[in-house]
């Protein structure tokens, strides 16, 4: 899947699980840039992603997610 | 106890001491880090001042910083660089703080003191001989939820602190220099302190968590990259990792120990395939006692003992003796369930000035001729036959968000400040990862809370800000014309 296309489907699970969408897409963007982007909702995003990509991450990949560009790049490999 | 901080240094100076963000360093380079901040401190400190504020960072300096202050026989109090700075402030002027060590390439500007940078000072002559102390002496103050909206003060003596070490040795776990020791803390929090100290009185080495990494996945990271050998965690950490159970297996863990908050049996009997070579401990006590002051072994083999599905937090630790009393502070028979207090060598003096709050949580009561003083937990338990003590629950509104208390009550006042005349009631529940959240009712029709939560947030630590926000028309009233928080509670699960 294009990088594009799955930046479209994070938005929208970001903005559901966070209920707003005051923030822009790009390869640098972390959760702490983003309101309420704190280890609980990561918890619930996380598992959002896994749902609607149906893929499943390791406690490794976890780690790996520093930004959104490489939070692609993990999703990319896994599907 | 401080001298044997010195002891201990002086012996292991090749050993690592400290690992942050995969940079280690020696015991060596700690000691000179410590003597540098020293000759700081006797430059700049008045010998009055004896409550010292520490920006908490998470580098060498920071943790140095503490053991200088004790070296010189000052107490430190952790001021958190995230919170928000009108609390930060009431933390100052209420522990009368002159100034303030920071490590951070840009100072704080919190307080009016002065505050003294601990980054790159002049190297001077390695020295940890700790000038003289008295047992009243402070070693740290640290600041609580209060009711009210301002914090309570909880000032830990040095002989406070060397009861807990002495009975946790009494515990008879063997730590050496060779171990690898887990500090997942805030050090504004007091786990903290027996997460940084242990390992340095024997030796051994203290892996931290860089500020802007998730917790869980990281701690799960340094015990498998580092194969960490001791472990005090809170248990929401066990619930976020439990959906990766199947891929934990570190071996080398010899104490996996738990605090802060309730811990279930059926976590911990699946956690114990992931460590199958650890002694796991429940470890209770609130920060009024030194760190803590109970343990109870988890069984392997055999049964456990729980209430609810929660394990027992067992006896007292050495230095501590444990009554469950009634309403009217007379001791309830063994079995029948009363509020936890606690006595001994751990015990505070008291709240940090704070008389009224004194009376309330502490009392004297004459046990086998001796009057012996007390403190209230707030927490409801009961003896079993073999003097284990079960958990039931709390007697009030605290609750615990990753081991960390909350007064509800506190949301509450600043919620109310915030809105005029409408009725709010904060709520603790535990959500689908059974972790606690904090939930807010107000009794109005609904509106954008956005502004609420930002103005929340200037004044309370984030892990005070509500979760989730309900709005309900009129609170329902319970059989005795209250509000019913039980049945608003129901609103979250």
């Amino acid at each position: 899947m294009e990088a594009s296309a799955i930046k479209v489907r994070l938005k929208d699970v970001l903005v559901s699980i966070l209920d707003h969408d005051n923030f822009e897409l790009h390869d640098e963007l972390t959760a702490k840039d983003v309101d309420g982007w704190d280890s609980l909702s990561h918890m619930m995003i996380i598992t959002k992603i896994e749902e609607g990509f149906d893929i499943k991450f390791k406690l490794r990949d976890l780690n790996k997610l520093k930004n959104l560009g490489s939070l692609v790049s993990v999703i990319q490999a896994k599907i | 106890m401080i001298f044997n901080i010195q002891k201990s240094i002086e012996n292991n100076m090749a050993n690592n001491a400290f690992c942050f963000n995969h940079v280690h360093y020696t015991y060596k380079e700690f000691a000179q880090v410590i003597s540098d901040v020293r000759s700081e401190l006797r430059n700049s400190l008045n010998e009055k001042e004896k409550t010292i504020g520490l920006i908490t960072n998470d580098d060498v300096y920071t943790y140095a910083s503490i053991i200088a202050l004790w070296l010189e026989g000052k107490a430190y109090v952790p001021i958190h660089p995230d919170f928000p700075k009108e609390r930060n402030e009431m933390v100052i002027e209420q522990a009368e703080i002159m100034t303030i060590l920071d490590s951070s390439k840009e100072l704080t500007n919190i307080g009016n003191g002065q505050v003294v940078s601990t980054l790159d000072l002049e190297k001077t002559t390695i020295d940890l001989t700790p000038v003289e102390i008295s047992d009243n002496d402070l070693a740290y103050i640290f600041f609580t939820s209060g009711t009210t909206g301002t914090p309570k003060g909880v000032p830990i003596s040095f002989k406070n602190l060397a009861s807990f070490i002495d009975a946790f040795e009494d515990l008879n776990y063997v730590i050496t220099n060779d171990d690898k020791c887990l500090q997942m803390f805030e050090l504004t929090f007091d786990l903290s302190v027996i997460s940084y100290l242990v390992p340095i009185l024997n030796g051994a080495c203290v892996y931290t968590i860089p500020k802007e990494e998730i917790k869980y996945s990281y701690i799960f990271e340094l015990m498998e990259d580092y194969e960490l050998t001791f472990a005090l965690m809170v248990p929401s950490i066990l619930h976020y990792l439990r959906p990766y159970f199947d891929e934990i297996d570190c071996p080398k863990m010899r104490y996996s120990l738990f605090c802060g908050e309730a811990l279930p049996l059926d976590v911990t009997d699946e956690w114990s395939k992931c460590v199958p070579n650890a002694t796991i401990a429940n470890v209770y006590g609130p920060t009024e006692c030194t760190i803590f002051c109970t343990e109870y072994t988890y069984n392997r083999i055999g049964e456990n003992k729980t209430h609810n599905g929660v394990l027992a937090i067992g006896k007292d630790m050495s230095h501590t003796r444990t009554i469950v009393v009634d309403e009217n502070n007379n001791e309830v028979n063994q079995g029948e369930e009363g509020e936890l207090c606690l006595s001994g060598g751990q015990l505070t003096n008291g709240y940090w000035k704070n008389e009224a709050k004194n009376k309330e949580a502490f009392f004297d009561k004459v046990l086998d001729n001796d009057i012996i003083r007390f403190y209230r937990t707030g927490d409801l338990c009961s003896v079993d036959e073999d003097g284990d003590i079960l958990y039931l629950g709390r007697v009030d509104f605290q609750a615990k968000i990753q081991g960390f208390r909350v007064e509800l009550s506190e949301i509450e006042h600043h919620t109310k400040a915030e809105l005029n005349k409408i009725n709010v009631v904060a709520r603790a529940f535990i959500n689908n990862i059974h972790n606690t959240e904090i939930g807010l009712i107000l009794e109005t029709a609904e509106f954008d809370t956005k502004p609420l939560i930002e103005v929340l947030k200037t004044k309370l630590p984030h892990y005070m800000i509500p979760t989730q926000i309900k709005f309900v028309k009129n609170f329902p009233l319970n059989t005795n014309g209250k509000i019913d928080r039980k049945k608003l509670k129901e609103l979250f699960e």
